[in-house]
């Protein structure tokens, strides 16, 4: 009997300790490798999220948690939420490429525009949707695609122009089928456009601004001082060299000429997943943030432009290299410009910022604002009417919506 | 009683990466991998290939590197799929099998925490791919950011044959 008994107890434990611990083990490593907290379609589980502030100093985030895409508003400068309003309809194999988030665009009456991408299919060919809310975010139309074509269109970027048109930009891979039935090699991706005049109903044929674009970055998007929209996008330029161009459109459906904003001379056949920021300040300045790996340069740089984009200043290194200085971005709010990035030092992902009130003359030392110690989102940079706010996703420590420190 | 609960815990620790991975399926990327990785290959000529199943540029120079691989058996052929989330080995053991790597030492990136695992491989790699490290016999690491020349590997390989002699 005491030989028995615990040999028997040995048994129940060997047995619960072979259920229980593989289940934890199996969700432990589970999260381990998602770069999500948890797995429903909550904030709180986000691995990106997008902020916007809506005509009345409402702030709305759109995130991408649980397969389905949601939004809700904050009144109080993020410290709460109204109830989540989803998007999508169902679970969807939403584009989870590092530089791929959804979207979200406000006008000045409130209407709310968002696109996303999905993989459509098992070669992760993408596909860019978009819908629009018209009652203040109750609700929001079915999600439609921006473009009839069926080739993988990713990286879309979404803006309002001053008129009140829905300006939409993307990566799109159709061009490559004619070049494939010519029997010519296609590189990179279309940078496609199209626009709206109903909030996002209907849009525009898409139409080409620019082919052979690197096909795996994000867009940036602006609107000059005139309304007109201006796209900074990593370009293949002669040679397979995936430098950053700009084009500044003469109207919403009329590309003008390409730019570029720097010769890094990064010539590299890859997915450097990894896209520039601009922002347009009141003085008409263009200000630029890119990252390279260019025989030129390597690292994180900012140049601005006061002709309209045709020429840039020299570019300034930003970031420590040995941090590996990553996601850098730039606004120009109400009270100067600010920079952030992102660095790493083996354990901890930080966010460093600069600021300038010179228009981009001389920047402030750089300054650490926030850490995580797991996977993060990347810094964004949002203004109301009176300040600048960091607004960071960390899979550790949840959403963040913080006040820049620093700003006069 | 304390001896029998250690084996059970013993054989548990070893069974949830059996469980996962199934045969052929690409091996858990972790903290620490890398350096497993470089200790195990010590001596040997070896290309470690980094890619992923979203990456156009990979789509194109996987099979070259199957082809590469069974015209040079003596270099160590290893791939550590770098995409970051989700972990897809379905769809990335597809794509290594039609290449013909699907012998090769195959890896994937399992942690949401990908700059910490690019960082113990290369600080300043900041994740493009495709990339591809050639390791010599005598550890010297020579990095292809972006799809690599066959050319050049086979140049490569061809100076570290020579190496034996």
């Amino acid at each position: 009997m005491t030989y028995r008994k615990p040999a028997a107890l040995t048994v129940l434990a060997t047995v619960m300790l072979a259920a229980v611990p593989n289940l934890a083990v199996a969700q432990m490593s589970h999260q381990h490798a998602s770069e999500a907290a948890c797995e429903e379609t909550v904030l709180r589980c986000a691995t990106k999220v997008t902020p916007a502030f809506g005509p009345d100093g409402t702030l709305w985030l759109t995130w991408m948690a649980g397969g389905q895409i949601s939004v809700a508003s904050s009144k109080d400068q993020g410290k709460s939420f109204s109830a989540p309003v989803q998007v999508t309809r169902e679970r969807l194999n939403l584009d989870w490429g590092p530089d791929a988030r959804p979207k979200l665009a406000i006008d000045a009456k409130g209407d709310i525009a968002i696109a996303f991408s999905t993989f459509r299919d098992q070669a992760f060919n993408g596909q860019v949707l978009t819908t629009r809310s018209t009652d203040g975010g109750r609700s929001f139309d079915p999600p439609k695609p921006i473009t009839a074509n069926n080739e993988s269109q990713r990286f879309e970027a979404i803006g309002f122009d001053p008129a009140g048109a829905v300006f939409t930009a993307w990566l799109d891979k159709r061009n490559r089928v004619p070049a494939q039935q010519r029997g010519e090699k296609y590189d990179g991706a279309g940078l496609f456009f199209a626009s709206s005049k109903d909030s996002g109903a209907t849009y525009s044929d898409a139409k080409l601004a620019a082919d052979n674009t690197c096909e795996c970055c994000r867009l940036a998007l602006a609107f000059d001082g005139a309304g007109h929209p201006v796209v900074v996008f990593r370009n293949i330029f002669e040679g397979g060299v995936r430098d950053h161009a700009i084009v500044t459109f003469t109207d919403p459906a009329t590309p003008g000429d390409l730019h570029r904003v720097s010769r890094d001379d990064w010539q590299i056949a890859a997915c450097p997943h990894h896209g520039p920021s601009l922002t347009i300040s009141a003085q008409g300045t263009y200000h630029v943030t890119w990252y390279t790996n260019g025989k030129a340069r390597k690292g994180l740089f900012y140049a601005r432009s006061r002709n309209g984009g045709k020429t840039f200043s020299d570019p300034l290194a930003v970031g420590q290299l040995n941090r590996s200085p990553s996601r850098p971005q730039i606004i120009a709010g109400p009270q100067g410009l600010v920079m952030v990035w992102k660095e790493f030092d083996g354990q901890k992902t930080s966010i460093n910022l600069m600021t300038s009130h010179d228009d981009g003359a001389t920047w402030s030392k750089p300054t650490v604002i926030a850490d995580t110690a797991d996977s993060s989102d990347h810094p964004l940079l949002v203004s109301d009417r009176r300040q600048t706010y960091l607004s960071w996703m960390t899979k550790a420590d949840g959403y963040h919506l913080q006040t820049i420190e620093g700003e006069p | 009683m304390k001896r029998h609960l250690l084996a059970a815990l013993m054989l548990l620790a070893t069974l949830p990466s059996a469980l996962a991975a199934g045969e052929g399926a690409p091996r858990p990327f972790e903290r620490g991998s890398w350096q497993k990785l470089l200790h195990a290959h010590a001596g040997h000529p070896t290309l470690v290939h980094f890619w992923g199943v979203t990456c156009g540029p990979c789509k194109v120079e996987l099979p070259e590197l199957g082809q590469f691989m069974k015209v040079h058996p003596g270099i160590d052929v290893v791939t550590i799929s770098a995409d970051l989330v989700p972990n897809l080995p379905d769809a990335t053991r597809s794509m290594l099998d039609r290449a013909g790597l699907g012998s090769a030492e195959n890896w994937i990136f399992d942690d949401g925490f990908a700059e910490r695992l690019r960082f113990e491989i290369d600080p300043a790699w900041q994740g493009d791919i495709p990339r591809t490290m050639l390791i010599a016999r005598d550890g010297t690491i020579t990095t292809i950011e972006g799809s690599a020349e066959i050319a050049d590997l086979n140049k490569w390989s061809d100076a570290q044959a020579a190496t034996i002699r």
